[in-house]
């Protein structure tokens, strides 16, 4: 029977293809959202590793190049009076330093290559001690930095269990220090510093900057130091604080106005992470939005498109329909063929896109593309797949009761 | 003859309403998308108030600095500008101004955000804003650093309702300026004049930035002539060879360029390290994605329109019998579809002008008025006809291709 029908597709081979074609398109548009849409899905599922409640993250421009030693010694100085300043405020619960806060536009990739050659992309956030007090980050094992790091002969790093795991496998991370080797591209280094050692000191849940819909990456802590110790490290770029509860917004005007007068030359600006949430959120969300609508819409356009083809293709063969009527094939069996033949052009449509698709991974892609998993991937396909065929069929069944409406006789007696 | 093809075809879509349907749908939509993306591409690089001028003004808007392992990317600094972009031949005007920062001012307890863009006097002499108020700061005013600024119409609005502002002081990240004047908001789309407030640099809180290669800066050139745009250009790049670079750092890429070269130059295809024009790239770019995105309508008016064909079979036999030449057919046929597009394409427009009345009013591009103007509306059209005549070849040939004995009795075609 599927052969017969293979035949009759073939037959009509020319029109059957621009039908596949358009199947082939379709599915993988629909793909290609899915995807997205699974993705997204997949990762709000995990830890995103913080809370945000009640915090204020405030961006400083310091006006000045930073260079220098000396200027970065300053900086550091009024840094110290910035954060006494916040303590002594009875509205602030706990305030810290940081290159970045959640959802902040500031982000900084690191790559750290492993004995052997392995190289591990990270996220990095360089923090003063207090900042996981801040975002109330849950601690899986070790230690968070603290005072006892002062005097630490090697660099003191956090790390999150992906990042651990990545690592030393299922081994304790905490105390371990991280096995580096010197990229052989990398200029020869600067004989009279000492070759940083870093060891781990302590293990965190996760820190997904970018909040539930981004997808988890490795992540490494420094610890930001704001005496002198390290004098080449960077100076932070924001505070971070959280508030007592029930402190009003308009505190924020006296928060900005105690800053300035600590650091005069420099500006503040006061950003809520609920509100900073809100639009990193639609960073994600915006282009899903868009894309899913037009794809939305080509989909409408093709299940229309389909419909009236399949019709008049079925309109056309009455006669055949009606010979198979003559020979005792009931409407039922009509009804079912036409069908078939559209699950078959689907099917081939469907195998056609899958091996292609099949062949991305393959592809030398950039080096983040390998963050989609299997499962998502796998997921997608039957998703977009199982859809293809829903609107195949919907689009093949009023054109099948069509095809039986019509009595043999007449249809037989055509011409 | 013409208009008797016209008259058929406005009969056959007459006949089957539901492809008809089928098809305007299709085009319609696959055009309203087409034609948004058009609108703000229009509306970002097209010369208009206050860039009317835009033909003959060039920018220098992202600065790469290359070392042996690493490149620093940023706005232009100062000192660069100052020092290589001053006295370059065939220059009306130079201009150098920041980036848009935001700026706090707090009224009653409310925060108020605003963008502020630090600039020179030459600013005010190369953009034509629609001053409501006052006018620009001057050479006196920037040279004497004073606190004076100039604010949009929004900022006149948050600031002192509808009040007139000139004279009126204005606190923004602590520092006070007084209103010199009020101009018509500007479209966050066109980069080079969008701020809330402007003020002169030299108001700066240090003057760090004098020294800075790297920065926050801009510059803006308004060419005496079309002829000395490229004169400029060449002009700047030799200039780069001499500056006086960092350590660590080799080569500094930083050419004057139309605002649309500057965002080729973004481009993950672009050669950024080349100071010449990457729209070439850019172009293949949009152009390969608009072909992606048309590529499924396309098919499925395709398959409509063979759909079409065969409801026919027997009318296009009777003219074959009676000796229309193929040529005729395909043309009749093409002809037919291209209606059919450009009513779809009306269609589209129409769906196209409620859409960006949608997107204005919605505000999610601030100050941004998208319009339908002529030369969208031409785009349009051409997109429209494009699209008819690649939908409608492959149909027309197979129809022409019909043997007309099969033809005459309605038959199948193989």
């Amino acid at each position: 029977m599927t052969r017969h029908l293979l035949r009759l597709i073939w037959n009509r081979k020319r029109q059957n293809f621009l039908l596949t074609l358009e199947i082939f398109f379709s599915f993988i548009a629909l793909f290609g959202v899915v995807l997205l849409a699974m993705q997204f899905a997949s990762n709000s599922r995990q830890p995103l590793g913080y809370t945000i409640d009640r915090v204020w993250s405030i961006t400083v421009d310091r006006k000045e190049n930073d260079e220098d030693p000396v200027v970065k010694s300053r900086h550091r100085a009024i840094y110290r009076q910035l954060l006494l300043a916040l303590r002594e405020m009875p509205q602030v619960e706990v305030a810290a330093a940081s290159f970045t806060s959640p959802y902040a536009n500031w982000s900084w990739g690191g790559s750290t290559r492993l004995r052997g050659g392995h190289q591990i992309d990270h996220g990095v956030n360089s923090v003063t001690d207090d900042f996981p007090a801040v975002f109330q980050m849950p601690l899986v094992a070790g230690r968070w930095f603290s005072r006892e790091d002062d005097v630490a002969t090697w660099t003191p790093v956090m790390v999150n269990v992906r990042m651990a795991r990545e690592i030393f496998g299922d081994g304790n991370a905490v105390g371990q220090i991280i096995p580096e080797e010197r990229d052989p591209n990398d200029p020869p280094p600067d004989p009279t510093e000492k070759p940083e050692v870093r060891r781990v000191v302590g293990v965190f849940e996760d820190f997904r900057k970018d909040g539930d819909l981004s997808t988890p990456e490795n992540f490494l802590f420094q610890r930001m130091r704001l005496d002198d110790g390290e004098p080449k490290a960077a100076v932070p770029g924001r505070l971070v604080v959280r508030l007592a509860a029930a402190t009003p917004a308009a505190f924020e005007e006296t928060l900005v106005k105690r800053l300035m007068a600590e650091a005069p030359n420099w500006s503040f600006e006061v950003e809520h992470e609920d509100v900073m949430r809100e639009s990193k959120l639609r960073q994600y969300t915006m282009p899903l939005a868009a894309v899913g609508t037009v794809a939305g819409f080509l989909l409408l356009m093709v299940a229309l498109g389909l419909t009236g083809v399949v019709w008049q293709s079925v309109t056309h063969r009455v006669r055949e329909f009606g010979l198979r009527r003559a020979k005792g094939a009931t409407i039922a069996h009509i009804r079912r063929q036409v069908l078939v033949e559209m699950v078959i052009m689907t099917s081939l449509a469907v195998l056609v896109a899958v091996v292609l698709i099949a062949q991305l991974p393959l592809l030398p892609l950039p080096h983040d593309a390998d963050i989609i998993s299997g499962s998502v991937f796998v997921t997608s396909l039957a998703i977009s797949a199982a859809a293809v065929y829903l609107l195949t069929l919907l689009c093949g069944w009023y054109p099948s009761r069509l095809a039986t409406r019509v009595q043999p006789a007449e249809a037989l007696h055509y011409e | 003859m013409f208009k008797h093809y016209v008259l058929l075809a406005a009969k056959v879509l007459q006949r089957r309403k539901f492809f008809t349907f089928i098809s305007l749908f299709g085009i319609s939509f696959t055009l309203l998308v087409l034609m948004v993306v058009t609108a703000m591409f229009d509306h970002s690089f097209a010369p208009m108030a206050p860039e009317s001028r835009q033909d003959l003004t060039l920018g220098v808007h992202d600065v790469v600095m290359y070392g042996p392992h690493s490149n620093w990317r940023s706005s232009g600094g100062y000192k660069l500008f100052n020092t290589y972009a001053r006295n370059l031949p065939g220059v009306e005007h130079l201009s150098l101004y920041t980036g848009v920062r935001a700026a706090h001012s707090y009224i009653d307890g409310q925060k108020i955000e605003s963008g502020l863009k630090k600039t020179d006097d030459e600013f005010w002499r190369i953009l034509e804003f629609n001053f409501l108020e006052g006018g620009p700061y001057g050479t006196d005013d920037v040279a004497g650093a004073r606190f004076v600024a100039v604010i949009n119409q929004t900022t006149r609005r948050r600031f002192f309702g509808e009040r007139p502002a000139i004279g009126q002081i204005i606190e923004a990240d602590g520092q006070r300026f007084r209103v010199v004047g009020v101009v018509a908001d500007v479209s966050e789309m066109r980069q080079v004049p969008f701020a809330d407030i402007w003020v002169p640099y030299t108001t700066a809180k240090t003057d760090a930035y004098k020294s800075e290669i790297l920065g926050d800066f801009h510059a803006l050139a308004l060419a005496r002539d079309r002829a000395s745009l490229k004169q400029i250009h060449d002009e700047f790049n030799s200039r780069l060879l001499r500056v006086e670079l960092p350590k660590g750092s080799t080569n500094i890429v930083a050419p004057f360029e139309t605002s649309l070269q500057s965002v080729a130059r973004l481009l993950p295809i672009a050669d950024s390290k080349s100071p010449e024009s990457q729209v070439g790239r850019f172009v293949a770019f949009v152009a390969a994605l608009a072909a992606l995105f048309a590529l499924l309508p396309t098919v499925n008016l395709v398959n409509i329109n063979i759909s079409r064909i065969m409801e026919r079979v027997s009318e296009i036999g009777v003219r074959k019998a009676f000796g229309a030449p193929t040529r005729t057919l395909i043309v009749q046929f093409l002809v037919e579809n291209v209606l059919l597009t450009l009513v779809g394409g009306g269609i589209g427009l129409a769906l196209t002008m409620v859409v960006i009345h949608a997107l204005n009013v919605s505000g999610i591009l601030q100050y941004t008025q998208l319009t339908m103007n002529i030369r969208v509306f031409v785009y349009g059209v051409l997109i429209a006809l494009l699209f008819g005549l690649i939908s409608g070849v492959y149909p027309a040939w197979r129809m022409a291709r019909l043997n007309p004995v099969d033809a005459l009795k309605g038959g199948v075609s193989r």
